[in-house]
């Protein structure tokens, strides 16, 4: 499986936090992209970026919580590690509840917050896998003809292929001739693993 | 016989003769005159009618039988009821040993019998009108003694007449009285050696030494004099010199005690500094709460250095761990690690100051530092201000006098106001400080926002204690703030600027212009 390019998306408007900030990241080898405001990131964020963010609650103009519910709005998926002061811990949680992975308080030790950087990178990259994969599944459903499908269906409900052929008004034989292509186009011999896969993505088709 | 003749005339002449003849005669002669005319026809009768109408002219016959004119003018002379008056003699005798022995005896004059009626009533007249004058001044000088003397006894305050080598001459009962002795026991005694315990060691500068000596008026407070029984007190005196036709005769001096003018003045003072105090106080308390309601923002501003700080030392760390490290790029950072710890102290630095007690008192300032720090300060509460603060100070904006932390508080409080305003308002235009002249003595701040503004029914009490327009408020901050800037000389106030928003300002005195509190209108 190809590895996408994670990067780290530092919004900060303190130019000494942004600066160290990305030279810290950069020196542990992460690629690292940083932005002085949320204007200038919501301005940059495409669905492409893959990676986090690390997102200073405070700023002037918009603030964290309000990038927040701007991404929320572009059914972004990148984990935000919300980067907090003393008093924020009301906002914090605000921010947890609309979906952010973490939040770290100022001062931090790097170990904390590289810890939840790598926590975060592999949230995303899981959503990222799962997502590849359904979309997969996805793919291989809708290539399925209509008979193949109605087939599928009636395996998953755990027809056999006798009450298939009967209900049908096909043969058995035709049944099994479906119900392999069935199995080819979905990529699996077994049909627990087609029953698990298409319940996966049961909210996504029809 | 004894008559009253005329009734209603100023003047009484008393006519004495034994011979009704010689009465008929002059009562003739002086009647229609203006005279009040009463006559006796012997010595025992004549006393008795002067002593009861004193008359001012007497007409009074020698030769009489049992008393003559002599003894009549001895007694007269002699009963202080009667004895201005002028006797004039009548007589036949004209020799000289008579008219000596009249005068000798306090007769004012003399008439030859048979008398001219013309010379009678020019005598009479004149010596009328001598006597009148005489009794006049005499009535006169008495009131004037009588003023004296109430005055001199009316007032409190001491008052002593001395000779020119400080001998008291004259006390009056308030000096008694002051003194807690008899005026007897002043008068006579040297007001030095009384008075002042150090008399015998400094007498040449004692208190109204100079007025004895060189004759210079003096006055001065709060010095020490000693009563009779030898006890002290605070006094106040003033001294004039004596003078008579330009020559020294000693000193007139006026003395109070001032113990309890001094204890009043004492207890003023200590409830001026109560007040101060507590003045003080408030604005200290003040200050604090500020702070209060501003510690998240200000966590917030030292934890940005602090954080920096700690990446920075980690890069670092990490770049001394490499093989090669590059030293240059090590150092950048650790310029940086400084940069960023002077940052922090410097914010710990503006609140210290700021919530130190008591404030520092007046200093010259220039208000453009002041203010751009005051800006600094207020930027840690504006973390969600669209707009932000926006400077603007008059490029010859001269110093002025002020405790630059009060003024920092004012100015404070007035944009943080400002900034909550506009941010209730959504406003996106910048809250605008400004410093400008106003006339030659004052500068004048102005906060200018566009926020929600002042309600109009509540602009006459914003600087009232207790007022507040905001939700959570206590009404305290314009108050203080009036305060503070009222005790730097200078005024605060509000005005409704016509774009909408608020704008409060206040002004300070320049530095080294004496005169008026600032509260001119801005020129």
């Amino acid at each position: 499986m190809t590895d996408i390019q994670q990067t780290v998306y530092v919004v900060e408007d303190d130019e000494a936090v942004r600066d160290s900030l990305e030279l810290l990241l950069k020196s542990d080898g992460k690629p690292v992209k940083t932005y002085e405001s949320a204007n200038g990131f919501l301005q940059d964020y495409s669905d492409e970026m893959a990676g986090c963010i690390v997102l200073d609650i405070r700023m002037p103009g918009m603030d964290g919580m309000e990038l927040q519910k701007a991404l929320n709005e572009k059914h972004s998926i990148l984990p935000i590690i919300f980067v907090t002061g003393h008093g924020d811990v009301p906002m914090a949680v605000d921010a947890m509840k609309e979906g952010a992975v973490d939040f770290i308080q100022k001062p931090y030790r790097e170990e904390a917050l590289l810890e939840k950087i790598e926590a975060a990178l592999e949230q995303d990259r899981e959503q990222r896998q799962s997502l590849t994969e359904k979309q997969e599944i996805i793919r291989r459903v809708n290539s399925l003809t209509p008979r193949e499908r109605e087939i599928m269906d009636r395996m998953i409900a755990g027809q056999a292929n006798k009450v298939i052929a009967i209900e049908l008004e096909i043969s058995q034989r035709t049944v099994e001739i479906h119900r392999s292509r069935v199995m080819h186009k979905m990529g699996t011999h077994s049909l627990a693993h087609l029953v698990r896969m298409v319940l996966s993505v049961k909210d996504l088709i029809d | 016989m004894t008559e009253l003749v005329s009734d209603n005339a100023e003047v009484t002449v008393l006519l004495v003769d034994d011979n009704p003849q010689n009465l008929k005669v002059l009562y003739e002669t002086l009647k229609d005159k203006g005279y009040r005319l009463l006559i006796a026809n012997e010595g025992e009768k004549a006393l008795d009618l002067a002593h009861r109408h004193r008359p001012e002219v007497i007409l009074l016959d020698i030769m009489m039988p049992e008393m003559d004119g002599y003894e009549v003018c001895e007694r007269l002379k002699a009963d202080p009821e009667t004895s201005d008056c002028a006797v004039v003699f009548l007589s036949a005798l004209d020799d000289l040993q008579a008219k000596v022995k009249g005068f000798n005896l306090g007769g004012a004059d003399y008439i030859s019998k048979p008398f001219q009626s013309q010379e009678v009533i020019a005598r009479v007249r004149t010596h009328a009108r001598v006597i009148r004058l005489e009794r006049e001044l005499q009535a006169r000088n008495r009131e004037l003694q009588g003023d004296q003397t109430r005055i001199l006894n009316a007032i409190d305050e001491g008052i002593y007449g001395l000779d020119e080598a400080g001998i008291i001459e004259f006390a009056n009962p308030a000096a008694a009285a002051i003194m807690g002795c008899p005026v007897e026991d002043l008068v006579g005694r040297n007001f030095f050696d009384l008075h002042f315990s150090t008399a015998s060691a400094a007498r040449d500068n004692l208190p109204v030494m100079a007025t004895c000596r060189q004759g210079v008026a003096e006055n001065q407070r709060n010095i020490r004099m000693l009563r009779a029984d030898g006890s002290g007190f605070p006094a106040e005196y003033r001294s004039t010199p004596k003078l008579e036709d330009d020559e020294l005769h000693g000193a007139v001096v006026v003395f109070w005690d001032i113990t309890v003018e001094l204890q009043n003045e004492q207890a003023l003072e200590d409830a001026q500094a109560l007040v101060q105090e507590q003045r003080d106080q408030l604005a200290h308390t003040s200050r604090l709460t500020t702070m209060g309601e501003m510690a998240a923002g200000f966590a917030h501003e030292v934890n940005q250095p602090l954080t920096a700080i700690t990446n920075y030392a980690r890069v670092s760390k990490r770049m001394i761990a490499g093989e090669t490290p590059d030293l240059d790029l090590l150092r950048e950072t650790l310029d940086k690690i400084e940069a960023q710890s002077h940052r922090a102290s410097e914010i710990i630095r503006r609140i210290r100051r700021f919530v130190k007690k008591p404030a520092t008192g007046k200093e010259v300032l220039s208000v453009s530092v002041l203010l751009e720090d005051t800006r600094q300060f207020a930027e840690v509460d504006m973390r969600n201000n669209e707009g932000g603060i926006q400077l603007d100070v008059a490029e010859d904006l001269p110093e002025v006098a002020a405790d630059p932390i009060q003024v920092q508080q004012v100015a404070l409080n007035l944009i943080r106001n400002a900034l909550e305003s506009s941010r209730a308002a959504a406003a996106s235009e910048p809250v605008r400080v400004t410093a400008s002249r106003c006339g030659d003595k004052c500068v004048r701040v102005a906060v200018v926002d566009h926020g929600v503004g002042v309600p109009e029914e509540a602009e006459e009490k914003l600087f009232h204690p207790f007022f507040t327009t905001k939700d959570d408020g206590m009404g305290i901050g314009l108050a203080t703030c009036r305060s503070l800037i009222q005790a730097q000389g200078g005024d605060i106030g509000y005005e409704r600027p016509e774009a909408g928003g608020a704008c409060f300002f206040f002004t300070l005195p320049v530095a080294g212009v004496e005169g008026q509190p600032c509260t001119e209108e801005p020129a």
